[in-house]
């Protein structure tokens, strides 16, 4: 579990990083080192160069900009996962990241490089996908913003040209009263990916009714999948979000691998999806309506 | 009767002196020991079930600089004897690299040596190999077939072992029986997998003509073997056994590694060094434990008493023999579990296939026999409608009973099973626990209990050599002590095998401790290396509490015996009416003190009684309680001396639909004799109990149809974490062994002796209702859920 040779370079900003990149068609950017390192080991990557961009400080930072809040590739997720914007705006992100790997991984590994990965049972991609989050990346060319849903293209494939490094995550801040939000998944031990996973976030009015949902399933699918479902216009009751989450993932192409099979994740797509949506629900219920 | 003696500082709550150097990151692993201008090692798989070699090119391999040295298995089979096969199957040949075909995917078929491992690995990509794919077989039945596809054609079939034993008239008690019931039960091949890898070094020194060899070895009978299979003589071969072995339980055989290495060192005059990584380790390291398909019938009273019962076990041992027939064998010595079973037939059979190669691993095949053995008693409590505690105690054996003598020739030393049980049930208040798991599931959840009874059997002989190789007479598996008082008068102890975590230190100052009269930590405990090193056979068989406590003790008897008898030619009395007290000598008003006695044994030769010999040194080597006869004619055999007994309660809750298990509740009794140092057998339990777990619901070798492995890495082979593990509640009972020195028995393998079976009874106590039964292992998440949904489906819903 050596790796091939290759050589390593640190360059100090995104443009000479992209420059490197175009430069070498079989150069690889590397962030956090937690998913390339093992495939590096194990040869089953085998880049001729290694270009870090895990310490470049135009990289790394979460702000909020307008609407959304934007957080540099490379900010490590134990750093996101302390950050008190993340924790006070994207309730969702927060409670999706204590769910990646163990404390150790995410001390290193970053948002980007988990969106850039794109593996389909992914947390941080999950997240983005249900809120209907952005990237930006950027070439030599230039910069190119993707909507989350252009960008997850299948298993560890994205939008990402050859010479292009994500820079920027965006992530959709809302900014309603009553906001509740709940991530949880099933795998076979705590910290592994996932089987599947399953994302909500919901706004409640006043009355309790229903003014904004979102809905993911990860895992199950090909590519994190922003489910149909509008709950909007009513309180959300069990029997009917039952009802319409089974339809929208009964269309849903579910994968298959020896550790489950389509149809188990059919089974825990709804099952998970379900108690997101209604644990999601009771965290807004209990927040204070304007009196 | 059978009361625990007082001890001074045997059962008391001493610190494991090993760990000291543990927690400190001090230990002295394999991977921290390299020699001055060694090569590394780095091997060339097969990714083949089976295929023949056309031909093997090294030339684009050694092109590379750095690169020292390719071999191939024709070389080496020229250059060395097959490695040792524990059956008498000559036709099954195994050398480190394979040798003309391959025969399972993984396994070796050249080997690099370079300046760094990074090099090795580069030049064996470069290694161009062309083969000629060949029919494989996998699946065990299929390969028990006469006509399948042998592994080795010069075997003439996959047979290894096929041996069928009665004992006791089972005929008769099936005929007299109520009824009778047959289950199939499978264990799936998975081991122990530490967390460090084999590894070796060895250096050849020419001048000395020796063989030097560092490695994380846990295996009996190294040095010969090693020296066997290179021609040297076993002078010529010194294993060094101070080596900290980081996990072994079993896999830490290493010995085509060894052989490999060792011939490596020598031919290129260099030290070579082999460090497996992770994936050599997992599908080419020989290192899979069982993998084991049970057919039972067995015969039973409508009151739930079991009279007989017919196992035919069929074990999966992969492509080569090594030694992994005899984990059929050793259960023979607890066949019946602790269980008053009047008669058995045991169909053994063991058979090759083109998987990776089967090699002890923890319970040496106990503990697939007791998860059969469990899942037989829960299924005739079923049948009668009786609870499954209450057939149990029905068929226990009972304490006024021992020595117990089983119907396949062993002799239970001692045993008080239904007081475990009574206070393992008071423990965790039965009562409430069936009603919490009945508050459970009307909660909607699923909720199972389950029980398990099972025993240790411990102090390894290997009665299963002779047993099931009559060309095999081996009747002992002797270990051994030797003890050194200095000039100073501070004690030096000497042991003769490497340690993989069983505080082999504490154990023998704690005996010589108690022994002497003096306080443990003033002992100090060395390791010499094989060349002057007293026989004895490593810590395997759950041994060395009882061997090497024992050899420690009688040695340190001897040398008492001693410091009498200088103490009887100093005050003109008889030996025996000196009186020996921490050390010091006294008789009637006369003493001697420990440093007095020092001075005359090791300065004043003119006060050594007529004919002593001068210091103060006694060595002691132990033969085993037991296994000192042949096997009868007809298959009896005493295995084991000793048989630690424990008993399992675990509370389960199943999501139902996710299908995952939590283990909310986790009790063992455990009864393993007096125990020496509290803290390695609570360590010892809790990490079989974690073991046993893993082999439950996640740890498995799979292997597709094509022979290609799906886990070759921790990604897809699963072990359990802290966050699988519940919280344990042990609670102690002490029988002691009337056959051992302070009463101990053995616990090197205890809790995953039983945890397998309790954890699938609880699991199939949840789903009872449902008509499932889980009768596979591991038992996998996504299966329950599965089942559950299929059950559903059908309207099996209660
Ligand atoms: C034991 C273990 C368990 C894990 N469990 C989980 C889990 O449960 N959930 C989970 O989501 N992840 C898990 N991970 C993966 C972890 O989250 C990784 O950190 C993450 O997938 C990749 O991030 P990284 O920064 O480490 O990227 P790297 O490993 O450095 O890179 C990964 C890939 O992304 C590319 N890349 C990185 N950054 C960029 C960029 N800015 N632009 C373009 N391409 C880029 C690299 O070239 C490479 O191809 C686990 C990892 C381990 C080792």
């Amino acid at each position: 579990m050596k790796s091939a040779p290759f050589t390593y370079c640190r360059p100090a900003s995104v443009t000479e990083a992209c420059a490197l990149l175009a430069a070498d068609e079989d150069a690889r950017l590397i962030a956090g080192g937690q998913t390339l390192v093992p495939m590096m080991a194990m040869r089953l990557a085998r880049p001729t160069a290694l270009i870090d961009i895990a310490r470049i400080p135009e990289l790394a930072f979460v702000r909020r900009e307008g609407d959304h809040i934007e957080i540099g590739a490379a900010t490590r997720q134990a750093f996101a996962e302390a950050n008190a914007t993340v924790a006070l705006d994207l309730p969702l992100l927060a409670r999706a990241l204590p769910w990646i790997g163990h404390s150790a991984i995410r001390n290193r590994g970053t948002i980007g490089g988990s969106i850039a990965n794109a593996d389909p049972a992914a947390e941080i991609p999950l997240v983005l996908a249900t809120l209907g989050g952005a990237v930006v990346v950027q070439t030599p060319r230039g910069r190119e913003r993707f909507a989350a849903r252009d960008f997850f293209l299948g298993p560890m494939t994205t939008a990402i040209p050859a010479d292009g490094c994500l820079v920027e995550a965006h992530f959709p801040v809302w900014t309603h009263q009553r906001i509740g939000a709940c991530f949880t998944e099933i795998s076979a031990r705590h910290g592994d990916f996932a089987y599947v996973s399953a994302a909500a976030q919901v706004a409640l009015d006043d009355n309790g009714s229903c003014v904004a949902c979102a809905l993911g399933v990860g895992g199950a699918t090909a590519q994190p999948t922003q489910l149909a479902v509008d709950l909007t216009g009513a309180r959300i009751n069990e029997t009917t979000a039952r009802e319409k989450l089974s339809v929208a993932i009964e269309t849903l192409d579910m994968m298959t691998d020896p550790h489950a099979s389509p149809a188990y994740r059919k089974r825990a797509a709804l099952a998970l999806a379900l108690r997101a949506l209604l644990a999601a629900r009771d965290e807004a219920l209990a927040k204070r309506a304007r009196t | 009767m059978n009361a625990p003696r007082a001890f001074r500082y045997i059962s008391t709550d001493r610190r494991v002196r090993e760990d000291r150097r543990f927690v400190v990151g001090k230990g002295k692993y394999i991977a921290d020991i390299a020699a001055e201008a060694m090569l590394h090692v780095a091997l060339v798989p097969s990714q083949h079930a089976a295929a023949r070699i056309v031909s093997i090119d090294a030339s684009r391999a050694l092109a590379l600089p750095g690169v020292h040295g390719v071999v191939d298995g024709a070389e080496l089979a020229a250059a060395c004897e097959p490695l040792m096969n524990g059956l008498d199957t000559p036709h099954v040949q195994r050398y480190p690299l394979a040798v003309g075909a391959t025969r399972y995917m993984g396994e070796w078929v050249a080997a690099v040596v370079a300046e760094t491992r990074a090099i090795a690995e580069d030049a064996a990509e470069r290694v161009d190999i062309v083969y000629e794919a060949l029919p494989h077989v996998i699946d065990a039945e299929e390969a028990y077939k006469s006509s399948s596809t042998p592994v080795h054609p010069a075997h003439g079939s996959n047979v290894l072992l096929d041996r069928v034993f009665n004992w006791g008239d089972v005929d008769e008690h099936f005929a007299a029986s109520d009824s009778q019931l047959s289950l199939r039960v499978t264990w799936g091949r998975n081991a122990t997998v530490p967390i460090e890898t084999f590894g070796v070094l060895a250096q050849w020194d020419p001048w000395g003509a020796v063989l030097d060899v560092n490695a994380s070895i846990q295996m009996p009978k190294y040095a010969d073997q090693i020296a066997r299979a290179l021609r040297l003589p076993m002078n010529g071969v010194r294993v060094h056994y101070d080596v900290d072995v980081g996990g072994s339980y079993g896999v830490k055989r290493g010995i085509k590694h060894s052989v490999l290495t060792g011939y490596l060192a020598r031919k290129l005059n260099r030290p070579v060094r082999l460090l497996e990584d992770r994936l050599e380790n997992m599908r080419s390291g020989d290192a899979h434990g069982p993998e084991r398909i049970f057919d039972i019938d067995v015969a039973f009273n409508s009151d739930g008493v079991i009279n007989s019962m017919k196992m035919r076990a069929l074990d999966n041992a992969g492509a080569y023999a090594g030694r992994a027939p005899f984990q059929l064998g050793k259960p023979i010595g607890a066949i019946v579990g602790p269980y008053r079973i009047k008669s058995v037939h045991y169909h053994a059979i063991s058979v090759t296939t083109n998987k990776a190669v089967e090699e002890a691993v923890r319970g040496f095949g106990q503990s697939p026999t007791n998860y059969a053995i469990e899942a037989m008693v829960d299924r005739v409590a079923e049948a009668v409608g009786v609870d499954r505690i209450e057939v149990r105690r029905r068929n226990l054996i009972r304490s006024d009973e021992f020595p117990y003598l089983i119907p396949s020739g062993t002799r239970y030393d001692s045993g008080d099973y239904h007081t475990v049980v009574d206070k393992v049930l008071t423990h965790v208040n039965w009562p409430e626990l069936v009603a919490e798991r009945d508050r459970l599931r009307d909660e909607g959840l699923m909720a199972g209990i389950g029980v398990a009874a099972c025993l240790e059997p411990s102090g390894g002989n290997s009665s299963f050599e002779p047993l099931l190789n009559p060309k095999n007479t081996t009747t002992t598996w002797m270990e051994s002590c030797r003890i050194n008082i200095d000039a100073l008068g501070d004690i030096n102890v000497a042991i003769h095998t490497t340690s993989s975590g069983q505080g082999h230190e504490t154990l023998v100052a704690t005996a010589v401790g108690e022994a002497l009269e003096i306080d443990p930590a003033r002992i100090r405990v060395t390791r010499p290396d094989s060349l002057s090193s007293l026989p004895g056979n490593s810590p395997v068989g759950s041994r060395m509490a009882i061997m090497l406590g024992g050899a420690a003790f009688k040695a340190a008897e001897k040398l008492k015996d001693k410091f009498r008898a200088i103490g009887a030619h100093r005050f003109g009395c008889a030996v025996d009416a000196v009186n020996y007290c921490d050390g010091n000598l006294s008789h009637g008003e006369q003493s001697l003190k420990w440093l007095d006695v020092v001075a005359i044994a090791h300065r004043h030769f003119h006060e050594l009684p007529p004919g002593a010999e001068p210091g103060l040194e006694a060595s002691f080597i132990m033969q085993t309680p037991t296994g000192e006869a042949l096997p009868t004619p007809d298959g009896r055999v005493q295995m084991y001396p000793c048989h630690s007994f424990e008993f399992h309660i675990v509370l389960v809750v199943i999501d139902p639909e996710l299908g995952k298990p939590d283990l909310r509740r986790y009790v063992i009794g455990h009864d393993c004799g007096v125990v020496i140092n509290p803290h390695i057998v609570k360590g010892m339990t809790l990490g079989g109990i974690a073991h046993g777990i893993g082999a439950a619901l996640l740890e498995e070798f799979v292997y597709d149809a094509d022979g290609q492995m799906m886990s070759q890495s921790f990604m897809d082979y699963l072990l359990p974490s802290a966050s699988e593990i519940p919280h344990v509640e042990i609670v102690h009972h002490c029988t002691p062994s009337p056959l051992t020195v302070f009463g101990q028995k053995g616990s090197g393998e205890s809790g995953y002796l039983g945890a397998p079976a309790a954890v699938s009874g609880a699991i199939n106590d949840a789903v009872r209702a449902l008509g499932i039964r889980f009768e596979k292992l591991p038992i996998r998440t996504t299966a329950i859920s599965d089942a559950i949904a299929e059950a559903k489906l059908k309207g099996r819903l209660p």
